[in-house]
This record gives C-alpha cells, structure tokens and sequence, in this order.
C-alpha cells in the first residue's frame, strides 16, 4: 500500500511533463521557435507544449501530491487523477497541433477540440484541488489560501486562452481578446496560476527542505493582499478590453503589483533562508536560488515588457518560463523524486533492516551539473531574445535540450536506485512511472493458509 | 436519526488475486461517514482486524456464511469519537493510555528522519506501551506506515502551532 498520503499518479504527471518539455525543447532546437517569429503555428505550439505540457502538467501533478499534506487530509476524488493527466495531455497536444492552421496545415477540427479537453482536464483538478481546500477551509491558512488564489486564475487563464484559439474560427468575444489580450493571458499563466501555485508550496516546503521555522508570517499576508489585488486588476483590464477599451494602464498597474508581490515573496524566502538550521543546503535549494533570482529579474521586466513589448516581453516571459518557474521546478524533482521512491521503497523496511538517507538515493555533483547546464541555457537565451539573434536563440535551445536530458537520465537513476551499492538495493522495485499494486509482500495481515 | 446503510466491501476477489486486503480495507473506513457501518466480507474470520477496528472506535459483529466465507458488521461505537483538537485520524482512547515509556525530540530533523526514528523506537518498545514524540510538522508519512503495523497513534499540534505532538502505542 502506499498509503493515502501518497498520491498513485503523481510520477506519471511528472513523467509526461518531461516528455513534453523534450519535445518543446526539441522543436526549438531545430529552428521552430525564435525571436520575433512567436505568433507563428510552430512556435505558439512549442511555446505551449512548455507552458501546458511541461509546467501546467508539472504544477497539477505536485499540488495533487501536495494539497493533501498542506491539508493533512486525503484528496476528494483522487480517482479523477488519471483522466485529468490523460485529458490535459491530449488538450495540449490537440491544441498544439491546432496552432499548425496558422501555417496552412490542414488540422481539422484540433484547434476548436484543445480548449474544450483541457477545460475538462482542469475543471477535474479543481474538483480535486480546490475541493479539498475548500472542504478543510484552507483559506485560513496563508499557503493554502496563496494555492486557492492560483486556482482561481487557472479558470481565467483557460477562458482568455480557449478565446484566442476560437477567435480563428470566428468567435467573436474571442477576436476581441487579439492582440491585447495576449499579455493578459501571458500574466495569467506565468504570474499568477503557476507562480502563485510555486509560492503556496514553497513557503512548506522550503522551510521543510532548509529545517527552518514554518508557519505563517506578515511578508506572506501582505504578497497575498498584493496578488489578489493584481488579480482585480487583471481582470478588470480584461473587462475594459472586451467592452472595446484600452487595457493598457490596467494591465501596466497590474504588472507593477505582480512585481510588488514576486518581491514580498522574495523577502519571505529571505528570512526563510536566514532561519534555516540546515548546515549546507542540499542541491535542490542551492539551485533555487537561481529560480528566486530569475523570479527577481522577470519581477523586473514585467512593466518594460508590457510598456514596451517586442523584445523586452520575449526575454520577460522567458526568464519567468524557462528561469524561474522551470529551474525551480527541476531543482525540487529531484528532491521530490528521490522522497517519494524513498518512502514506497523504504519505509516498509524501517526497523527491519538498514535504509540509506534519502539523499543517498541522488547523486548531487550529476543533479548539480544539468542544473547548471539548464541556468547557462536560460541565460543565453535570454540574452539572444532581447538582442533578437535567432543562431543564437537555437543554441541555447541546445543546451536546454541536453540539460533536460541529462536531468532525466538522473530522474531514472533515482527511481532505479542506481546511486545505492547492490547490497543496500532491495530486489523487487516498484515501476518506474505507473503505481505500484496494492499486493505486500513483507508484512502483511496474517492470514489462514486457506486464504 | 437513522445511521446511513452499511458500506458494503467484499474482499475475497482481490484475496484470489493474491492481493492484501488490508489497505482496500483501510481506505473503505477512512471514507465512511459518520456513524456509517462497514460490511466486510472475506473468505475467513478476520481476527487479527477486530484488533485494528476496536482501536478505532468500531464493535465487530461476524456470523459465517453458508458458502463458508464470513461476515462481519463493524459498527462505530456511538461516544468513541476522537477527542476535541485531536488530528483525525487519531485513536479514540488515546486518553486511557498508560504513560509513555519512551520520549523522543524530533524537533529540527528533516524529513523523513523523524518517521525513522519513530518506526526503529517503536518497533523494539514491547506491546502495549507508548512512544511520545515532538515533532515540526504532522508526519503525513508515517501514519498510514502506522496502520500497517497495527500501531496507533494519536497527534495534534501545541496551542502555539509551532511543535507537533505525537503519542504512538505499540500494536501487538
């Protein structure tokens, strides 16, 4: 058994985000995406195989892991896991394929079909999700109530999205959402749903993962109270631009309060960090930090980029897609990776025979090495985007790609336990990505022999 | 009042499928609802859950079956409630326990050392007898390895909300 707190599908949401991160990484590799061409089909494909197929996948995967343990109660309907990964991972990629119209290929009905399945796909993780914050009032507390603030956006952020790619076949609420929308429904995915979904975990998981005092405090309040005033003023931009206005000024207010808040959020982790009583923080943290200072450096970008456009916005959404949310999110797979098979493979065994430390199961210098290799990625293609080099911008797909790569040899190192001598490696392993029987082996209940 | 229909689970199919029933079990009383029975069916008297079940508040009701299986009806005990601010989950009579015979500082270890040292003390404490644990979090983990071990426990956090308090007694 492994136990309600583990959820049965969370390595399989982890595993199909990698596979769309390959493959979106892939695509810009070969010259599919790049400086100033983002409204073409490749790109806006690529783009949401990495927002969606990566970083929606990846955030839904975790909070369906972690909502029960910042709720210390099991997940309402845990069963609605499986169908939500398969329905978000046809939506992106019936959506991707839909974005290919745009440069003449036949793609049927793709495009109009990508928004309705993944609006099944979070409409049954909000089931999930926020039914269960809602059922333990987890608004009460400042991480939950950070979580559900993210939950709101993501039906926003499904709306502005799904009226775009309708506006192609003539709905008419969603052509008003071209051009100006964009920005909006670039806020809403990278600003609010998943960064704000990264800070409700990383306020207990950071203080976890560092041993520092956890519990609420008044930098968190007042980056909440931030957040939720730049969500009001989101949407009443977006209102303003589907009643004919300029959302401009909105949207630009919006950003500075977003900024405001990345900031408040900073400074929490900051005395988090000061706290802590971890000798040397573990790889996981120490990469972080190049996340937090990205997050600082898209908190940055975010009034030049709405102000600006052009190649101020490619950089800012970038460094927040690729530098902050996916750096962090690739530092904390490792730790979560080797926690997690650690539990299903160990815990029956405490007290019954020797286990290794959790950090045993990773090899920190391989996990170190891709990290530094996806920072150095990040960087330089930040760079060739806002000095609009496309050669360049290819490149640092390249480095990206082989750091995923890498990053992913290590993920399977760790579910395989190869970092452990063959002595301490029990026989039977559970399977790589789908969830293990509920068949034990070695303590079960007693039973009759006629059983 | 009327208490809700029974919760019906047959275990012989995933017993012939050589699977342990215990988690099936375990996962059927965790969504019962208050005051709602458990009808348990398995192909033999299951003597070692009446144990489990009395521990969590349920009296065992069981008469055999003419095709030879058992059944059992597990009633929750009307006033066997966990007791106010006690995490859910949490045995009912933590009250009565006796003592603790061990006390351990779990207090500034990162997980899952704290479920370690928990599950290595208890396991060589004798039947009967109780650990208590402070802790910085719920150990979300170790409750359902408690389960398994037929160990109880009983936890909630200190009014200042800033140490977890844990009593686990030794199953047999």
């Amino acid at each position: 058994m492994l136990g309600k707190a583990l959820s049965r599908w969370t390595l399989a949401w982890f595993a199909s985000a990698m596979a769309f991160l390959l493959a979106a990484l892939a695509m810009a590799t070969f010259g599919l995406a790049g400086p100033g061409r983002w409204s073409e089909g490749w790109a806006l494909a690529a783009v949401h195989l990495f927002a969606l197929g990566w970083l929606c996948q990846m955030m839904l995967g975790s909070l369906i892991q972690f909502v029960p343990v910042l709720t210390a109660r099991p997940l309402i309907l845990p069963r609605l896991a499986l169908p939500a990964l398969i329905l978000c991972g046809a939506g992106t990629l019936s959506l991707a394929g839909g974005f290919l119209a745009l440069d003449g290929w036949p793609t049927g009905v793709l495009l109009a079909a990508g928004p309705v399945l993944l609006g099944l796909a979070f409409g049954l993780a909000m089931l999930m999700l926020g039914g269960t914050l809602v059922a333990t009032r987890a608004w009460r507390t400042q991480d939950g109530s950070t979580v559900l603030l993210a939950l709101l956006a993501l039906p926003v952020l499904w709306v502005t999205g799904a009226g775009m790619g309708w506006a192609f076949g003539g709905i008419a609420w969603g052509a008003a959402l071209l051009p100006d929308g964009l920005s909006l429904h670039v806020l809403l995915g990278a600003g609010f749903w998943l960064t704000l979904a990264a800070m409700g975990v990383s306020y207990r998981l950071f203080p976890m993962f560092l041993i520092a005092p956890d519990g609420s405090s008044p930098w968190r309040r007042a980056a909440l109270i931030a957040a939720a005033l730049a969500l009001a003023l989101l949407l009443a931009a977006l209102g303003v631009l589907l009643a004919g206005g300029d959302p401009l000024p909105l949207a630009v207010a919006c950003g500075l309060a977003c900024a405001f808040a990345a900031g408040l959020y900073l400074g929490e982790i900051r005395r988090i960090w000061q706290s802590r009583r971890a000798p040397a923080p573990e790889t996981n943290m120490q990469w972080s930090r190049a996340a937090l200072a990205f997050l600082a450096l898209a908190a940055l970008l975010v009034a030049p980029a709405l102000i600006l456009g052009g190649p101020w916005a490619e950089a800012a959404v970038f460094v927040a897609l690729a530098g902050w949310l996916s750096t962090l999110t690739l530092a904390q797979m490792v730790k979560i990776t080797s926690f997690l098979t650690w539990i299903q493979v160990f815990a029956p065994l405490i007290g019954r025979a020797p286990v290794p430390m959790v950090h045993d199961l990773t090899d920190a210098r391989a996990a170190g090495r891709s990290l530094a290799l996806w920072v150095a990625g990040v960087l330089v293609g930040a760079a060739a985007l806002a000095a609009q080099v496309p050669a360049l911008f290819d490149i640092a797909a390249l480095v990206l790609l082989l750091a995923a790569l890498l990053h992913g040899h290590e993920l399977i190192a760790i579910r395989r336990l190869r970092h452990l001598s063959e002595t301490a490696r029990p026989a039977g392993l559970p399977p790589m990505i789908l969830p293990p029987s509920d068949r034990r082996t070695d303590h079960d209940i007693p039973r009759p022999a006629s059983a | 009042m009327t208490s809700p229909a029974p919760h019906r689970l047959d275990v012989r199919p995933s017993l012939a499928q050589g699977q342990d029933p215990f988690s099936l079990i375990m996962q059927a009383v965790d969504g019962l609802q208050p005051g709602q029975p458990l009808l348990l069916i398995a192909p033999f008297r299951p003597v070692p859950l009446f144990n489990v079940m009395a521990n969590r508040g349920f009296s065992a009701r069981d008469r055999q079956l003419p095709d030879g299986g058992w059944q059992v009806e597990f009633t929750p005990v009307a006033g066997e409630t966990v007791e106010e601010g006690l995490a859910p989950g949490s045995a009912p009579g933590a009250a009565l326990w006796p003592d603790p015979a061990r006390a351990l500082d779990l207090t500034g270890l990162m997980p899952p050392e704290p479920m370690v040292r928990i599950l290595e003390t208890i396991d060589r404490m004798t039947p009967g007898e109780v650990l208590f644990a402070t802790l910085d979090r719920e150990p979300m983990f170790l409750f359902p390895e408690l389960a398994m071990r037929h160990h109880e426990w009983a936890g909630n956090f200190a009014a200042d909300g800033a140490t977890y308090r844990l009593l686990v007694r030794r199953g047999i």
